[in-house]
């Protein structure tokens, strides 16, 4: 049997951490920083300006920092950014940003991304999100701390999935899941995906203290439990006084209302969102800045 | 000269243009041939009885030209096209698989042996054409769309998420569901690709005439009192002769 003489590709300007493990036919490119206990599996490829933090598990034929899939990409120096201990199943795909969405992609921390997840340009993935087989981010998607989107889910350009929702199987998200929520519809053909019932298992997990979970809950049964208009029912509730997530709460259903087809961040379509300002690097910061309309 | 990885396999007998980039581990075949311009990522393999015109990018572990159950198949592909991550294109052993160009070809899609894609089409993440279907040009299909074995989605289409088009679907139009209704034009690509307000409303006037309310089926009789019309607009035109060559039994 011959062996390979050298089986991985990593470009010397390429910032690798001595600990981090990178497997054969893995390639990393020159603007590539890797931090400590990150894993490569096999046939990796890292490109484009990207940073990866510590403790990730980048399976097999995963292809990060790709540039986007916008015809209005003209190769500017955009970012993709990730941070620490999440696991990027076989085949995933995230792309960096573009200069009209606000320059970078971010996944945050504690994050787990199914077989064949895809995270478009200008997307931010909060921590401990959980997303199933081939889930589809399109561009410029927001999905909240410890939210759960199940298999083959896709979801629209500038939605936001809130904190803790869950999204049931085969959805396509065309507007905004309110945190705490269940978004599913059972027959897709007749009846267009909606709020379908309480995340309870989200509630759980937020850790939230008994007299605030109850709150919410009672929130929630306001809010969707039948179908009047929610704007009234939102005005209603903070005339009486919400606190806490119950708050947190009306205000994204009011963002939504007051967005696009329900859609909040399509308020922000062709500008950088307020995110952007959070991760990006002085300098890029500057140029965003100076190329503002 | 072409600028090869060390660790890129490209045969001997391929012919490449010179100023062709391929990067490590991916796999050139022996009757391939790569036009200017073009770059062929990390890991991506292109084979089969393949041509790739100037400027295309085959992004890392996309597979171009490899025919079914070993065959050697034939892929004709055009100018300009981005084929995306993890893509695959099979090459058609009867007739060749065949892209126009300028497409977006976005990652995960799955193009048949023998199927043909027309000019300037952005298909989405995931979108399935199978064997011997036919996209004609301008369509834009969103993210696990479906394309059955055989049948055309007409031009300047634009095919909604989710969607499954298991029979003809006519030009001009935005379809959804399984199986597809037609919902209305798809006037926003139009507009982008420079129709006049007058052919839009056009075609909007005749949309309402032929498809009935759940957009499933044509109404005949609006056919042929439209067929008949002398100065009809030439796009809508093109759409009853579209509709008009599938033949009876054709559900739109």
């Amino acid at each position: 049997m011959t062996e390979l003489e050298v089986v991985r590709e990593i470009d010397p300007s390429a910032s690798v951490a001595a600990e981090a493990i990178v497997g054969e036919f893995c390639v990393v490119g020159p603007n590539v920083t890797i931090g400590p206990g990150t894993v490569l599996h096999r046939r990796v490829t890292v490109t484009g300006r990207t940073t990866i933090g510590s403790g990730n598990i980048v399976e097999e034929g995963c292809v990060l920092g790709a540039i986007p899939q916008d015809l209005k990409y003209a190769g500017s120096p955009t970012l993709l950014i990730v941070g620490h201990r999440n696991r990027f199943g076989p085949r995933v795909t995230a792309h960096i940003g573009t200069e009209a969405g606000g320059y970078v992609t971010r996944i945050g921390n504690d994050n787990s991304l199914d077989a064949g997840c895809h995270v478009a340009h200008d997307c931010y993935i909060d921590d401990r999100t959980t997303l199933g087989r081939n889930v589809l981010l399109a561009g410029h998607v927001l999905v909240q701390t410890g939210a759960v989107m199940e298999d083959l889910v896709g979801a629209h350009h500038f939605t936001t999935i809130g904190r803790f929702a869950r999204v049931g199987p085969r959805t396509p998200v065309r507007r905004d899941v309110p945190p705490f929520t269940f978004f599913y519809s059972e027959d897709l053909e007749r009846v267009p995906p909606a709020v379908r019932d309480v995340h309870y298992e989200g509630i759980k997990e937020a850790r939230l203290s008994p007299s605030e979970e109850a709150e919410l809950l009672r929130v929630l049964a306001e809010l969707f439990d039948d179908e009047s208009a929610l704007q009234t029912k939102i005005e209603q509730l903070e005339k009486m006084g919400v606190e806490g997530e119950a708050a947190a709460l009306c205000e994204f259903c009011q963002r939504s209302l007051r967005g696009v087809y329900g859609r909040y961040r399509e308020l922000f379509r062709g500008q950088a969102p307020p995110e952007a300002a959070q991760y990006l690097p002085p300098e890029q910061q500057a140029i965003l800045w100076r190329t503002r309309p | 000269m072409p600028e090869i990885s060390r660790h890129a396999v490209v045969e001997a007998s391929a012919k490449l243009a010179d100023d062709v980039r391929i990067g490590p581990f991916a796999y050139i075949g022996p009757l391939v041939r790569i036009g200017p311009g073009c770059v062929i990522d990390s890991g991506a393999t292109v084979t089969g009885r393949t041509a790739l015109g100037a400027k295309c990018h085959v992004f890392p572990l996309a597979c171009v030209g490899a025919g079914e159950d070993g065959q050697v198949g034939e892929c004709l592909i055009g100018q300009a096209n981005a084929i995306r991550e993890h893509v695959t294109i099979r090459g058609g052993v009867d007739r060749p698989t065949c892209l126009g160009d300028d497409n977006l070809i976005m990652i995960g899609c799955q193009i048949g042996p023998g199927a043909s894609v027309g000019s300037h089409c952005i298909l989405s993440n995931y979108t399935q054409i199978d064997a011997a279907a036919r996209v004609e040009d301008h369509v834009g299909t969103s993210a696990f769309t479906f394309v059955a074995s055989g049948v055309s989605v007409g031009t300047y289409t634009y095919v909604v998420g989710f969607t499954g088009i298991e029979d003809h679907a006519p030009p001009y139009a935005m379809v959804q569901g399984f199986p597809f209704r037609v919902r209305g034009v798809n006037t926003e690509k139009l507009r982008r690709c420079g129709f006049g307000d007058d052919d839009v409303r056009a075609l909007k006037d005749a949309f309402r005439e032929l498809f009935n309310q759940s957009g499933a089926e044509v109404d005949a009789e609006a056919m042929a009192r439209l067929a008949a019309e002398s100065n009809l607009n030439v796009h809508v035109r093109r759409l009853i002769d579209a509709i008009a060559r599938r033949g009876p039994g054709s559900r739109t």
